[in-house]
């Protein structure tokens, strides 16, 4: 992030001056710059191809071999250059990184040899630019399923969390199927009974023979009736139950209900309890046969157990502009043909060309290039409209039909890009919310070092902790992030801490107490909020995903808002001897693994690591 | 057609990249006009030319440069204010000249000159005279690079409070506005302010 503009800092903190006169409170001291004139040129010696870089441009990133002590292992002494017996093509690629701040990965590459090289280097792949970062996760993903053939890449949705309500469970189970037996089993039962009872539908409809004492052929339907209708009363059982669970396991109960499956299920099941409410006269049986028709929509509740049926009706759905288009031209052709051939035939006797709708079944059926025979024009003028309209009847129909196909293979293509980007922006919000958190919490370290070494430099005269390498970079930008916060009078803080501030902003507003009446100093309200915070006696520790509980300390919170202030500081702040202890939370971050260097070091002396600040002003 | 578009667009982009094109003058040249030495002037062309490789920075690069030094907050508007201040011949864009001489006088300069330049930047229309609406404006922008979780709560009149506070020390004759001398005047007499002037010396 800013190491990639590590040249610009300079310039950052010499515009800090414009900060100067509009602070109320003196400046921090700023970082000694130890190693002053250390800009050299540095010799890399890979494999023996030859890179040389400013030792500057390395240390942007402390945190990897090259920008570490760590490359001191490296060191060849009779030829004063560092040598590395590694590949030099990817190398060049690595040292990309520590020039421009961007990691690109290169196609050509294989991929595991990749990972080795940025792995030797100490180089985490997630910072891998945006340009390359989809390729490289592509081609990741590719290599571990060709690893693993036989175990699914999706095992961690067999894990069962095991505090998932049973209503949970059931709809997890109906929805994903193969999570457990139980549910594997109840889809094939559905489907294997949608597709008994669409056969029966239809079987029902088949002439069976005759009966002895009629001459007129009936369907089986009616031949084995109770058969039928105990089928039908089984299968729509099962449809039903199935429904009523669904329901019951719905997390939106009235979402779940307007989706397009739930309609299909109740359109599915209603006709036969229609039928079995109704009794059985003859002015509603002709309305009970229709309602049979409803029967057929069973067969779309194969859609649940069909993904590419699902991505069909979509798609339908979707280019519902396109088949609008379509029916509208073919509505267009088929009025003005129709029209044409009506009036060319009125002429001739015995037309079938009554009407012009009747025209319509005449030009439909031509444009399909169908060609059923039942109307043909017998004048002339009819014949020769009537070829010109079978002409024009291919080109409009096959026009839209590419366009829809096309439109087709673009959703699905875009739907697996859709689930591939939202899978990685997860992932990269993730990384940036990370990042940030990174520098905020290196940030509080920074200001902790500094207050503990001022009080300790003022107790014994040096520098007892040994503060470990943080690097100048790093150390000078914390300086220049504490100048703007000493300008302002506000700190810095992260998510967590800000979040609960404002919970006991908001309690505290709720209480009416003195916090309600705006001081005008900037100070007021941190003054009440260190009064409270003196009275609590623990603080409630705030979870976190990526961070770990360290021991919990008792300590002294060090104030540091005045120049006073620093005599107070001096008695409260020896560690061993304390009055009023706190006990605060302190968390170590995983991220960096400067933290562990700077863990090791501060663990002998005072054994404190950073705590989450939530700042106690003393006025 | 499509042949003719792309070639035409071609040409157009090799004018607009040969336009703003800038070589800086010599090394020798600006070693006069500055208080760099040579050494110091390689180093910051290299982070100069390594970020804009063109030879001049546009004010969205300079705000997009800065904006990394703040990830917490929103450093736009400030550094449009900066950009302002270093751009001193008002082009649009800073050459390494312009960064280069700010940069002089901020590291190099007399306090007298530090402070001038400071009176520059809060300054916005030039007029000489630092209104309340122009340092509200400043105020708000460094406000805005705390961003949002700070301790404590920001608050929408925080800035124009800080305004007052300044004002109050600074506006001598209280008629509203703050002048050139009672604002070296006033920083003068004010310790803080001329320790933390010196703050930044050994920065290169």
């Amino acid at each position: 992030m800013a190491a990639g503009v590590a040249a610009w800092l300079p310039f950052a903190r010499a515009a800090a001056i414009g900060w100067m006169p509009v602070a109320s409170t003196p400046m921090p001291t700023p970082p000694q710059d130890k190693r002053k004139a250390q800009d050299g040129l540095i010799i890399l010696n890979v494999s023996g191809t030859k890179f040389q870089t400013w030792r500057t441009t390395l240390e942007r990133y402390p945190d990897t071999l090259l920008g570490s002590t760590e490359r001191d292992f490296f060191f060849h002494e009779e030829t004063n250059e560092y040598f590395f017996d590694r590949d030099p093509d990817i190398f060049r690629h690595i040292l990309n990184f520590y020039r421009t701040g961007k990691l690109h990965y290169p196609r050509q590459e294989c991929i595991s040899a990749y990972d080795e090289e940025l792995a030797f280097f100490g180089i985490i792949p997630e910072i891998i630019g945006d340009c390359c970062y989809e390729e490289y996760k592509d081609r990741r993903r590719e290599n571990a399923e060709r690893l693993q053939d036989d175990e699914e890449m999706d095992m961690n949705n067999d894990v069962t969390p095991v505090n998932l309500t049973f209503r949970e469970y059931l709809w997890r189970a109906f929805e994903n199927p193969h999570t457990s037996t139980l549910a594997l089993v109840f889809y094939y039962v559905t489907g294997f009974f949608i597709a008994i009872s669409v056969m029966a539908n239809v079987v029902e409809t088949v002439p069976c023979g005759t009966l002895p004492n009629r001459s007129k052929e009936i369907s089986c339907g009616d031949r084995y009736a109770l058969a039928f209708f105990c089928l039908d009363t089984a299968c729509v059982m099962i449809f039903t139950v199935e429904y009523l669970l669904r329901l019951i396991a719905a997390p939106s109960r009235y979402k779940f209900m307007k989706s397009v499956m739930s309609v299909i299920d109740v359109v599915a099941i209603m006709p036969y309890y229609i039928g079995l409410v109704m009794t059985d006269n003859d002015q509603v049986s002709g309305a009970f046969v229709t309602l049979r028709v409803f029967r057929v929509f069973r067969i779309f509740k194969f859609s649940r157990h069909s993904a590419g049926l699902r991505i069909l009706g979509y798609t339908l759905k979707s280019c519902a502009s396109e088949l609008g288009f379509l029916l509208f031209s073919l509505t267009m052709a088929i009025i003005i043909f129709a029209t044409v051939m009506f009036y060319a035939e009125k002429g001739s006797s015995a037309s079938k060309f009554t009407s012009i709708p009747a025209a319509f079944w005449y030009t439909i059926v031509t444009m399909t290039t169908l060609g059923y025979g039942d109307m043909v024009p017998k004048t002339i003028v009819g014949k020769v409209f009537g070829s010109i309209c079978s002409l024009s009847g291919v080109l409009v129909i096959a026009l839209p039909v590419p366009v829809i196909v096309s439109n087709f293979s673009r959703i699905y293509h875009q739907s697996q890009r859709a689930e591939k980007r939202r899978a990685q922006r997860k992932t990269r919000l993730a990384r940036i919310r990370a990042a940030k958190i990174r520098g905020t919490n290196a940030y509080m370290r920074y200001k902790q070092n500094g207050l503990l070494i001022d009080s300790l430099e003022e107790e014994a005269g040096q520098a007892l902790v040994g503060k470990a390498a943080t690097p100048p970079f790093e150390s000078q930008h914390h300086h220049l992030l504490h100048c703007l916060e000493k300008t302002t009078n506000h700190e810095f803080v992260d998510e967590q801490t800000f979040q609960a501030n404002c919970m006991e902003i908001s309690v505290m507003n709720k209480s009416g107490s003195r916090t309600s009446s705006l001081s005008s100093s900037p100070h007021g309200l941190s003054s009440c909020c260190s009064r409270r915070h003196r009275k609590k006696s623990s603080f409630s520790l705030p979870s976190t995903n990526n961070q770990e509980l360290s021991t919990i300390q008792i300590r002294e919170r060090p104030v540091a808002n005045s120049r006073s202030s620093l005599n107070a500081k001096l008695d409260e702040t020896v560690p061993l001897k304390c009055d009023e202890p706190y006990i605060t939370p302190s968390m170590v971050s995983l991220s960096a693994p400067v933290v562990t260097s700077s863990d090791g070091d501060s663990s002998t002396t005072t054994a404190y690591s950073q705590s989450n600040i939530v700042r106690v002003s003393a006025l | 057609c499509g042949v003719y578009l792309c070639t035409f667009s071609g040409v157009e982009d090799e004018l607009e990249l040969s336009a703003v094109r800038h070589r800086p003058e010599g090394l020798e040249q600006l070693e006069a006009q500055t208080r760099f030495s040579r050494k110091e002037l390689q180093i910051l062309y290299r982070g100069f030319k390594n970020e804009c490789p063109s030879g001049v920075v546009n004010e969205e690069t300079f705000k997009d440069i800065y904006s990394q030094f703040f990830p917490q907050g929103d450093a736009s508007t400030y550094a449009h204010f900066l950009f302002n201040a270093f751009d001193t011949d008002h082009n649009g864009s800073v050459s390494f000249e312009d960064f280069v001489m700010g940069l002089s006088i901020l590291l190099r300069g007399t306090v007298q000159e530090k402070l001038n330049w400071a009176f520059n930047l809060y300054d916005i229309n030039k007029d000489g005279y630092i209104t309340k609406e122009e340092m509200l404006d400043i105020m708000k922008a460094i406000y805005d690079m705390m961003g949002k979780c700070t301790y404590p709560v920001l608050k929408e009149e925080t800035p124009r409070q800080h305004v007052e506070v300044f004002f109050q020390k600074m506006d001598k004759n209280k008629d509203g506005v703050v002048t050139i001398d009672e604002f070296i005047d006033c920083c003068q007499n004010d310790e803080n302010i001329m320790r933390s002037m010196h703050l930044f010396e050994n920065v290169l």
